[in-house]
């Protein structure tokens, strides 16, 4: 792989500004993250929870299609022809029993098989439909949520999400039984690093609302999971009680069964974020689309046995607490550009809050703290092959 | 429509643009005068997307008048100060419209909004779409918004959504 130069700090707690903003990192992280050894979240099997269903999306650019074949298996494809990789389909979800390519009218059953292709007798002595099915990204599922990596050195999904999984797995409601309830999908003017950095670990200084709310912050857990960095937040919320300055107080209402875990987070690296924040569910499929940019779709579930007063509540929360509107995180979404613009400035990002000693990396962190990202960016360093100053 | 209510249709159009002013100048309070004052009175905005594939889920979803009301919270004071502010202009154009009953009337408008962040001053399209509008023809001919549905063609916003659209 190509050498790059970037001088990186010595201590632990500081990272070079540049890796945010430089165009030849940009194009090696695509190599050797979006392309390398690391697991991609795609997508949530509920999304397509009935026969034929479909959805599809572009990871790091790269064209994937899911689909749920007519006996109910989840398959990823990648988007593409198997004659000459014209994009199969143009849709972003769907249900469809085949899909046809235009071009030369190419037919693929819902299991990825090639079931038709004219004029064959003009074709390759000898060919065979067989030979050409859709092509198969490597994929694994998670309690439905399905993970892509296009690499075959990357270890298996269990090891790779580690200690993450149970914090995860009470994500999705301790059993992956989720009914989707619609996208936010929105772009960020940032670097897809900082999008990561600032969307799991909340700042309780910007959030103007948890004040006015009554919300007390900084009472869980956050640990590191996994050489790769992921970090997982479990804290008890504290439910308002007592006047606030809301009218309708049914989008801070937790009418949930787990009150002494209130609200959960799961960062992947490299990109995904997931929560359970009272009621809400809501996973966040983000891909980057340049140095610059990052796009995110949030996705946004309830259980499938909620009654259909639960299921309404999910839904008026879902749709006003958070995403890049939410009455709790839109201002999240500022500091995503404007941490964005900052960094093309030189020097590096200091990180303070919860760094006991700059020369070390520790994994259990309060749950405030913003060190809790720092054994991600060392995975980061690792990866990317930025050596570290020893003075 | 069997025949052409021009005095209607002014009065619509009034409504339309009474909106637009108010979202534009930032007037939350204005915004909210626009709504019947109503417990039903409603505001979404939702992709269309969303909408195609019966997902209710949306951007933001005001269902009721308190949730109106509380929307001026966010905007005029929780919200204060932690945003990279931006100018909008609604191009609003009524497309259709029929009368449901004596005190309703639905309008169906098209829509585009341009923003302008404050830091860049570049100016690009925020989003566009229809409105979807249940119309309260009040006692005295007065109009009024009971429901209104932002269906945004819009499915990938360029921006976080500070104003209703």
């Amino acid at each position: 792989m190509t050498e790059m130069k970037l001088s990186w700090p010595k201590n632990y707690n500081e990272v070079p500004k540049e890796a945010f903003t430089r165009k030849d990192i940009y194009a090696e992280e695509i190599k050797r993250i979006f392309h390398g050894s690391e697991w991609h979240p795609v997508a949530h099997e509920s999304e397509l929870p009935n026969p034929g269903d479909f959805k599809t999306f572009r990871m790091a650019g790269v064209p994937l299609l899911i689909a749920r074949d007519q006996q109910g298996e989840v398959r990823v494809f990648y988007n593409a022809c198997s004659h000459r990789g014209n994009q199969l389909e143009t849709a972003v979800m769907g249900n469809k029993t085949e899909f046809e390519c235009p071009y030369h009218r190419w037919l693929f059953d819902t299991k990825g098989d090639l079931v038709g292709c004219p004029n064959h007798r003009d074709f390759l002595p000898g060919f065979d439909r067989a030979d050409y099915p859709l092509a198969q990204p490597r994929f694994d599922c998670f309690y439905g949520l399905i993970f892509v990596t296009l690499s075959a050195e990357t270890e298996p999904l269990l090891e790779f999400l580690g200690e993450a999984q149970n914090t995860l797995r009470e994500l999705v409601a301790g059993d992956g039984r989720l009914k989707l309830l619609g996208y936010q999908k929105v772009r960020y003017d940032t670097n897809w690093k900082s999008y990561t950095d600032n969307d799991g670990y909340h700042a309780p200084l910007l959030h103007q609302a948890f004040k006015l709310l009554n919300w007390q912050g900084g009472k869980g857990r956050q640990f590191t999971a996994t050489r790769h960095g992921h970090i997982c937040f479990e804290s008890a919320l504290s439910v308002v009680s007592g006047p606030t300055v809301l009218k309708d107080q049914s989008l801070i209402e937790f009418k949930g069964q787990d009150p002494a875990v209130g609200s959960r987070i799961v960062s992947l690296f490299p990109t995904f974020v997931s929560t359970k924040h009272l009621d809400v569910i809501n996973l966040r499929f983000a891909t980057p689309i340049d140095e610059e940019t990052v796009e995110v779709h949030y996705a946004y579930f309830a259980h499938q046995d909620d009654d259909e007063e639960m299921a309404r509540h999910r839904l008026r929360q879902s749709s006003n607490l958070l995403g890049p509107c939410g009455l709790i995180s839109m201002e999240d979404a500022s500091v995503f550009h404007r941490i964005h613009i900052g960094n093309h400035t030189p020097g590096s990002a200091i990180f303070q809050k919860g760094v006991h000693d700059p020369s070390k990396l520790e994994s259990e962190f309060l749950q405030n703290d913003e060190s809790g990202n720092l054994p991600r960016w060392e995975h980061y360093r690792s990866v990317m092959g930025f050596e570290r100053a020893t003075a | 429509m069997t025949r052409i209510d021009t005095s209607l249709e002014a009065e619509l159009d009034a409504l339309l643009l009474a909106d637009a002013s108010a979202l534009d100048g930032k007037d939350m309070l204005g915004w909210l005068g626009n709504y019947a004052e109503e417990d039903a009175a409603s505001y979404f905005c939702r992709s269309a997307e969303n909408t195609e594939h019966d997902l209710a889920l949306g951007f933001m979803y005001d269902d009721c008048r308190a949730r109106l009301e509380d929307r001026v919270t966010f905007v005029n004071d929780i919200w204060v100060g932690t945003f990279q502010d931006y100018r909008t202009r609604h191009f609003v154009q009524r497309m259709n419209y029929e009368r449901l009953d004596a005190g309703t009337v639905g309008m169906q408008s098209n829509f585009s909004v341009f923003m302008t962040p404050e830091d860049t001053g570049v100016t690009q399209v925020l989003a566009a779409g229809q409105y979807l509008d249940t119309v309260r023809v009040g006692r005295n001919g007065e109009l009024k918004l009971l429901s209104r549905r932002a269906e945004l063609d819009t499915s990938v916003l360029p921006r976080y959504l500070v104003y209703p659209i």
